[in-house]
């Protein structure tokens, strides 16, 4: 398995934002995370790309132990937030210089040439992050974590700040990653883009898992395996905001 | 609006004392607490008790002596205090850097920027929530006033506060008016340009004065300087284009409430004009305002970066040791952010400083001045320089989120951080060191050559060992008291931040002293067994030595480090306010 969780909890003094969390996810798969907010989605990333300790459990990426192991696994890793960090004094082609040389990148200068026109960011290669949008900042965190060979992609609402284009361009991007055999987990609350990239799907509510599997079998849990269900209404139906969202259905 | 200032100021507070107390749970936090609490109980309280000689004896012979000495001073106080203003208020257009009157905090623009409330009271808004600060800043000064009684104590505050509300509410001003100079439009251009001529006309009046009574009868000694400084102020046209500056210092130097109470109400005219003469840059104030608004909104490419491209020559090669990314990336912040404006400032400043000193040393001549500034170039670089300089893990905790994902061993990060900004300070303490070396037969003249440079040679060997181990510890406070960091380019404020920076300041150097202690004795021990043998020389091997073992100390400080910045938690990082 590319990842494995095992009982993962996480606290953030007397609150758990994660707890008794498990799952697996295999190398060509894309696993959506979903739930509403506060549900622990970005803490579980967090962890999983290293960035939070875990108060307890195990979290192992392409068989490398995040807490015996973590540079090994982080070599493995690419995290993309929804917030673009990004350093104010670097331009766009150093971020992607400076990456390259933290995960020892081959033949750098090709890949970098691809991603910056598969990301329509040509020109903007000297361009600090100050003078780019939104958008462009999170693009350019997107080129940094595809940069490289990661066997795990971690994205948190990948598609914020991206054009109706990136948006199915980004869409495009991590299908083909899946393909080409990396483990992908993405975070959203774009429900219909879960549903159409997504292999398998975890709800998680309150930190913890409510349910895992494919979009049929959450519509057959929820009792929802009619033709038109569709990941909205097992959602909604799953975390039990069905009649206060939906009374309309109801009736 | 008023309602609502006071408002958000209640909140920040009281949820910042909520937040600050919870973090007090942790043990290391507590124990620092408690520290320095203890440490600015014993600082402060001594000076708030009057110190009288008990009743029956009479004074002694230093507090007559003080007592004396005060008495000539208090005479030429309020106008060597208005030529000091004078001089801080030219000195501000120079200044690189802008009043923090005008920065407001994202939240600030999303809420306030986008209410319907005047441009005025915007400022009028910041003006409120810097009181606490400039009252905090005029009780620790009232309270470290020497030898007075209460109601001095209390009329110093009251002075120090318009003081400093003066200053405050001014260099807005000037921060308004720097871009309005050299525009083509307006009424702002004319206020801005007017203020200016008429500040370094006043200064000039006063250099000229005073470049007269040099060229009359050089300075030889520091109470010669202060003759000639207090005849000038103190007498015909400088004194008259004082006024102003003399007004606002003089209740800081009334003897009474009478002399209080007559000098205050000049003073808070002075204020006041202050206050009307910013309020008239509207014009630049809306400019800025709409420029800031705009920004936020879109974002975009209009905002102005702090950054500017440039090349450094330096293009990072794909492999190499771990740290040396963090050396590149310190070195491409340190160059884009130094921009040629700057430049040209510090060096006006230094070339006036310069000319000042070497006025004032003529008779002994300027390579003695030159010689003196640079020795204490050196000095100040190397103790202050790692204070300043803060390129490393202080500032980058705020990009802890992209640090933690990178597969790189802590200890490397550690140093990495630490390595540029220790090259950049190590460089300028030598540069200063070199010229005070080379300068040093007209400064340290009873000295003879070979002491001068076997001292010289020495400091320059324990440099890079001195300034990396402060660096060691400012990184190891970051790692270990992430919350006391004041993050990015912010500074915590209030009682607690001010308590936490004065322990900081204390345990830094008292970590210090442990670091070189080894390396002192060791040192110490050489030159003390061959001294008589090699001489001065004998300085240079035994520096060598020490450095050689502090760098020993570094390199297993940051190796054991790397725990703590495994366990270094990004909910333990608290943003500046």
């Amino acid at each position: 398995m590319a990842i494995s969780v095992q009982q993962l909890r996480r606290t953030y003094g007397a609150f758990t934002a994660v707890d008794d969390l498990s799952f697996e996810v295999a190398r060509g798969e894309i696993v959506g995370l979903i739930g509403p907010n506060g549900a622990g989605k970005t803490t579980t990333l967090r962890t999983l790309a290293g960035i939070l300790k875990p108060s307890s459990g195990r979290v192992v990426i392409d068989g490398h132990d995040l807490a015996t192991a973590p540079i090994e696994a982080k070599r493995r890793l690419a995290f993309m937030p929804d917030e673009p960090h990004l350093f104010e004094y670097l331009t766009v082609e150093e971020h992607l210089r400076l990456v390259a040389r933290l995960y020892t990148v081959q033949d750098f200068d090709r890949r970098a040439q691809d991603l910056i026109a598969e990301l329509e960011l040509t020109g903007k290669e000297r361009a600090l992050p100050g003078e780019l949008s939104r958008g462009m900042r999170q693009k350019v965190v997107i080129a940094c974590g595809l940069v490289r060979d990661a066997s795990v992609l971690l994205f948190d609402e990948p598609l914020t700040g991206l054009d109706p284009i990136g948006i199915r361009r980004m869409r495009d991007t991590i299908t083909r990653r899946a393909k080409q055999g990396a483990a992908v987990v993405l975070s959203s609350h774009l429900l219909h883009l879960v549903q159409e990239v997504c292999t398998r799907v975890i709800i998680m509510a309150k930190g913890h898992k409510v349910a895992d599997g494919t979009v049929r079998d959450l519509a057959a849990r929820a009792e929802l395996a009619t033709a038109d269900s569709n990941l909205e209404q097992i959602f909604l139906e799953i975390t039990g905001h069905a009649p206060q969202f939906a009374p309309e259905k109801r009736d | 609006m008023v309602l609502a200032t006071l408002y958000i100021m209640w909140c920040t507070a009281k949820n910042r004392m909520r937040r600050r107390l919870s973090r007090l749970r942790e043990p290391r936090y507590l124990i620092g607490a408690i520290i320095g609490g203890l440490y600015l109980f014993f600082a402060l309280y001594g000076r708030t008790r009057p110190r009288r000689p008990p009743a029956g004896v009479a004074a002694s012979p230093g507090a007559r002596q003080a007592q004396r000495v005060i008495a000539s001073f208090a005479a030429a106080a309020p106008s060597l205090g208005g030529l000091a203003l004078l001089v801080a208020a030219a000195v501000s257009w120079l200044m690189p850097f802008g009043s923090g009157l005008l920065e407001f905090t994202p939240a600030e623009t999303e809420f306030l920027f986008t209410a319907p409330v005047a441009r005025r009271h915007l400022l009028f808004y910041r003006l409120m929530r810097s009181q606490w600060a400039v009252l905090f800043g005029a009780l620790v000064m009232s309270l470290a006033y020497p030898i007075a009684s209460i109601p001095a104590r209390i009329r110093g505050l009251i002075a120090v506060w318009l003081i400093l509300m003066t200053a405050h509410v001014f260099f807005t001003g000037v921060t308004l008016s720097r871009p309005q100079v050299t525009r083509r439009s307006t009424t702002s251009r004319g206020l801005a340009r007017g203020m200016m001529t008429v500040l370094f006309a006043a200064l000039a009046v006063v250099l000229v004065s005073i470049g007269r009574h040099l060229w009359a009868q050089p300075i030889l000694t520091l109470r010669d300087a202060y003759q000639v400084v207090s005849a000038v102020a103190t007498t015909g046209t400088p004194h008259l284009v004082l006024l102003p500056f003399i007004a606002l210092v003089r209740p800081l130097f009334a003897s009474g409430w009478f002399e209080f109470f007559k000098a205050i109400p000049v003073a808070l005219l002075t204020y006041a004009g202050v206050i009307a003469w910013v309020l008239r840059a509207d014009e630049a104030f809306g400019a800025m305002t709409e420029e800031l608004t705009e920004s936020e909104v879109n974002r975009p490419t209009r905002k102005r970066p702090a950054y500017q491209v440039r090349g450094v020559g330096w293009d990072l090669a794909l492999t190499g040791r771990p740290e040396t990314p963090f050396v590149w990336k310190g070195a491409l912040q340190t160059f884009r952010i130094v921009d040629r404006r700057v430049l040209i400032r510090i060096g006006v400043m230094i070339a006036w400083l310069t000319t000042v000193v070497a006025l004032f040393g003529r008779a002994r001549g300027l390579a003695e001045a030159i010689g003196l500034l640079a020795t204490l170039g050196a000095i100040f670089a190397g103790i202050i320089g790692p204070q300043i300089f803060r390129v490393d893990l202080r500032q980058d905790l705020q990009h802890l989120e992209v640090l933690k994902t990178w597969p790189v061993r802590p200890s490397a990060v550690v140093r990495g951080e630490m390595l540029w900004p220790a090259a950049v300070v190590t460089a300028l303490t030598w540069v200063f060191g070199a010229v005070g070396i080379l300068l040093s037969a007209a400064t340290f003249s009873t000295t003879t050559l070979s002491v001068r440079i076997a001292v010289g040679l020495a400091g320059m060997i324990l440099a890079p060992a001195l300034v990396i181990a402060q660096f060691t510890i400012h990184n190891t406070a970051a790692l270990l008291f992430p919350a006391w960091v004041p993050l990015g380019m912010g500074r915590p404020r209030g009682v607690d931040a001010m308590g936490q920076r004065v322990f900081m300041l204390g345990a830094t150097w008292l970590m210090l002293g442990f670091v070189v202690a080894p390396g002192v004795i060791v040192g110490g021990i050489i030159s003390f067994a061959f001294r008589r043998l090699v001489g001065w020389w004998i300085l240079i091997p035994a520096a060598l030595v020490c450095a050689a073992i502090v760098g020993a100390e570094v390199l297993m400080a940051t190796e054991a480090l790397g725990p703590a910045y495994e366990r270094l938690d990004l909910s333990s990082v608290e943003r500046g306010d």
